[in-house]
């Protein structure tokens, strides 16, 4: 008779509970159940932090990674780690009902752990400007900020196709970006960089010959001749003429003759959140002036 | 096996022709297809021609020279800390003079003023004199330098300075991440006229002293008793070698971080093939391992052109086969 009871137990409790908790697939196919909108969220990459911030969820953050540093208020959120580097002890610490994590940077078996504690992880993977686009949106949803998340991108897809509508018919210039001078180390494809630069109009010279950040040969960047040079600096440091130096004893490259080197801050281009379009227009600005698009 | 003075001239030409063969071949080959008699005019044309121009005279000839400067350099450091500390497992290294250089280019790269050029050799040598200097200053009893004491003295040192490259690394972001791992594996891509002119007098002008002390160099492997009773200044000796050899190590690091393997594994052929007389040794190791860091660099710049190797994953791929084959068939160090 006891099973009897629990079974009725079951069928009253089930679809009471099956009502509040909603199962969630992640970027990873993994599944993650969650109850009612989350208001402790710790997330595990700089990224997050400015998507979860855009869609307006300031006092639902519990907890950063280390670098978080946009926008202002996220540098006063409490630290859990660098993203490479977490301390779960404190991510537990803080109690959280969602975690957001991020399938390239935070390491996998942090990731497994936490969700083998019962916390509800949920991970996000954008690998272009599209992807990012879906993931501000699938964060969107799972936070119960959905219709903050369809405002932020539909101004985004508006922008994203102010810029490739306007450099469509343009002759795609060449781009060599450089992320360190010592020693020579650049983007070459699956990159969101490669992927930028590819709809603001111009022709990464490492795409189709290295992926990822490579350690790369000078004489080849004298040999295909770039239009323009990208030096990836913070700003702002103050110390762009040095970075600049490096690139200025190399004439024979059509960028450096024509004074068209640029310092550019890396967070707008390859950290994946909302400042991505801006990162675009700034591209899109550099590599072709004569399109002539207005300042956002 | 004797050393006269007529066979440390004739080997010494062999390999000095082994490494201008090297180096010759080293400039043919690169991203860059440049037939030998276009690079012949190119070098009669002189400076300021075309795009190939430059890559032949601006970036491949100096990091040839340099390659060759900082194989040398290491060889020939390796030879003088294997024969002071009486151990075969001594490299350049082994004083922690590359983790001190690296806490002086780490710390520039940190605090962003990496992209000078000059700041990350300045800091770096500034790093690795620091380091001997404590090292020196940890060893010494009673004017005397023993040297078991300096091995540990050393190794102390160098374990502490990699707790504080940890420590760096631990607490620097993604992106200068990246530099410094690189900074740590050793890079001859930043070669410039330059930085030659700034490290050859260090390493030309110690390795010239240090030729000059090999003969009691031998003696004080016999045994530094003996070499006292033979007339040597066994304590002012080891203090000259071993501030020269830290000298040279430095400024070889300095330039081009840490490159790893050479400076152990030359010494050890040269001492495979000739013997163990340093006033042969210490000419042949400097000079092969010019040769062998110039084909392990011209290796790791074009077996996945364009995308660069680090120069000392060629060094100790290529390196050890070749020195398991030799030690396999003399079987003795």
């Amino acid at each position: 008779m006891k099973r009897f009871w629990a079974l009725w137990l079951v069928l009253i409790i089930f679809p009471v509970s099956q009502s509040q908790a909603k199962v969630y697939i992640d970027q990873l196919g993994r599944e993650m159940t969650l109850g009612k909108p989350p208001r402790r969220i710790v997330s595990l990459s700089p990224g997050i932090t400015e998507i979860l911030f855009a869609l307006g969820l300031e006092h639902s953050i519990a907890g950063v990674t280390e670098f978080s540093d946009y926008p202002a208020a996220a540098k006063h959120k409490p630290r859990v780690g660098s993203y490479v580097n977490l301390s779960l002890e404190t991510i537990v610490s803080l109690n959280p009902d969602l975690i957001i994590a991020s399938a390239d940077g935070n390491r996998k078996d942090d990731i497994e752990k936490l969700a083998g504690w019962g916390l509800a992880v949920y991970v996000v993977n954008p690998q272009n400007l599209q992807q990012i686009l879906n993931t501000i949106q699938d964060l969107g949803r799972i936070t119960g900020q959905e219709q903050q998340a369809k405002t932020i991108v539909a101004d985004m897809r508006r922008r994203k196709q102010a810029v490739t509508e306007a450099v469509a018919e343009l002759s795609r210039r060449r781009v060599f970006v450089q992320i360190e001078s010592n020693p020579l180390i650049t983007v070459g494809q699956n990159t969101f960089w490669d992927n930028l630069i590819s709809l603001a109009g111009g022709k990464n010279i490492v795409s189709g010959k290295a992926t990822g950040y490579p350690r790369y040969n000078l004489e080849d960047v004298l040999l295909s001749k770039p239009d323009i040079i990208l030096v990836t600096s913070m700003v702002p440091t103050g110390k762009e003429h040095q970075q600049l130096a490096f690139w200025m004893s190399w004439k024979a490259i059509p960028a450096v003759r024509d004074d068209r080197v640029y310092v550019i801050n890396p967070d707008l281009v390859d950290r994946p959140g909302p400042r991505i379009i801006e990162g675009l227009e700034r591209l899109a600005r550099i590599i072709h002036p004569e399109a002539g698009f207005s300042q956002p | 096996m004797t050393v006269t003075f007529k066979k440390v001239v004739f080997c010494s030409l062999c390999l000095l022709i082994l490494l201008v063969l090297s180096a010759l071949s080293a400039i043919y080959f690169g991203p860059a297809k440049i037939s030998p008699l276009e690079i012949l005019s190119i070098f009669q044309q002189g400076f300021g021609g075309s795009t190939q121009g430059v890559i032949i005279l601006s970036i491949r000839l100096p990091r040839i020279i340099l390659a060759g400067l900082i194989g040398a350099a290491l060889a020939a450091a390796g030879s003088i800390f294997q024969a002071l500390l009486r151990n075969p497992l001594a490299d350049p290294y082994i004083l922690g003079i590359s983790s001190g250089a690296a806490v002086g280019a780490i710390s520039v790269i940190l605090l962003g003023y990496a992209a000078g050029g000059w700041c990350i050799p300045l800091f770096s040598f500034i790093g690795a004199l620091l380091t001997v200097l404590l090292v020196f200053y940890v060893a010494r009893t009673r004017e005397k330098i023993q040297t078991n004491t300096l091995l540990l003295a050393g190794v102390i040192v160098n374990s502490f300075f990699s707790a504080v490259i940890m420590l760096l690394l631990s607490i620097s972001n993604g992106h200068d991440l990246q530099g410094i791992l690189y900074w740590l594996m050793g890079d001859l891509g930043q070669a410039d006229y330059g930085k030659l002119v700034l490290i050859l007098p260090y390493i030309l002008g110690g390795v010239g002293v240090l030729y000059l002390y090999t003969p009691k160099i031998n003696l004080m492997l016999l045994g530094e008793d003996e070499a006292g009773q033979l007339g040597v200044e066994v304590e002012t000796t080891k203090k000259i070698l071993y501030l020269l050899a830290s000298l040279i190590t430095g400024a070889a690091v300095s330039v081009c971080g840490i490159i790893g393997f050479v400076g152990l594994i030359i010494p050890h052929i040269v001492r495979l093939i000739w013997g163990n007389d340093y006033r042969l040794l210490l000419p042949a190791s400097f000079l092969l391992g010019g040769s062998f860091l110039i084909i392990a660099d011209t290796i790791a710049r074009t077996i996945i052109s364009p995308v660069e190797l680090p120069v000392g994953v060629i060094t100790a791929v290529c390196g050890t086969p070749f020195f398991i084959y030799l030690l396999r068939t003399r079987k003795v160090l």
